[in-house]
């Protein structure tokens, strides 16, 4: 992981489009301003992953049904 | 009496009470914001959250408790005030200052293993029967929490 030292105000690019913005800097929180493309998704983290496990359950709902009622033929 | 088609099921004949919705929808599903909770006998604790707008979408989930009965839950003011209009915050499963609240945690497999997600439980008030997928903002709980395979009755 590239790790960057930044203060308040200061700033960083990600390749030609994304620039990262430090706003703020609290005792606990960061506020941190991001200018990118539109078609650039922003998530937070915790949300990013609760999309990807979401998009994942969709499809594993009869794999998953067998796994826990031990309906499978392996008798797990 | 209305009919939903469902791959899982087949077709379901339910009443608008049973109807749970889910104002902003879920993430990476937002545009489904109707659902019914199913839960077959034979299959218990097992529930089912079924899509009304898609007859394939079908997410099983268990009860909360069932994955960890010492669960401390946490929702933000946002998705508070989305279950609860009346401006109640909720900060417990159960009963909620006076909001009976269900939850629920979404079942996944990661590698072959199930898991649960407790970053982002499903959280229902039963009262008014909207609904919201309540991502905390801490890292207490962990999005893939391996679920032991159970023996359904």
């Amino acid at each position: 992981m590239l790790v960057i030292r930044r203060k308040a105000g200061e700033a960083f690019h990600i390749g030609e489009n994304i620039e990262v913005e430090i706003l703020e800097v609290g005792t606990n929180q960061v506020k941190i301003g991001i200018k990118a493309p539109r078609e650039i998704a922003v998530l937070r983290n915790e949300v990013f992953l609760t999309e990807r496990q979401n998009k994942a359950a969709a499809t594993a709902a009869s794999a998953l049904l067998s796994r826990l009622t031990g309906a499978d033929k392996s008798g797990m | 009496m209305p009919q939903a088609d469902t791959q899982q099921f087949g077709p379901i004949e339910y009443v608008e009470d049973d109807v749970i919705e889910f104002p902003v929808g879920l993430p990476a599903f937002e545009q489904e914001t109707s659902f019914l909770l199913i839960t077959p006998l034979k299959t218990k604790p097992l529930v089912f959250l079924q899509s009304l707008g898609r007859s394939e979408l079908c997410f099983v989930t268990l009860p909360l408790e069932v994955v960890d009965p010492n669960y401390q839950l946490s929702v933000s003011v946002e998705d508070s005030k989305i279950l609860s209009p009346a401006g109640q915050t909720l900060t417990a499963v159960g009963q909620a200052d006076g909001v009976p609240v269900e939850c629920l945690a979404i079942i996944s497999l990661t590698g072959s293993r199930p898991t649960a997600n407790l970053l982002a439980p499903l959280v229902i008030n039963r009262a008014t029967r909207r609904a919201v997928q309540a991502i905390r903002l801490d890292n207490t709980y962990s999005h893939q929490h391996p679920v032991e395979a159970l023996v359904c009755s």
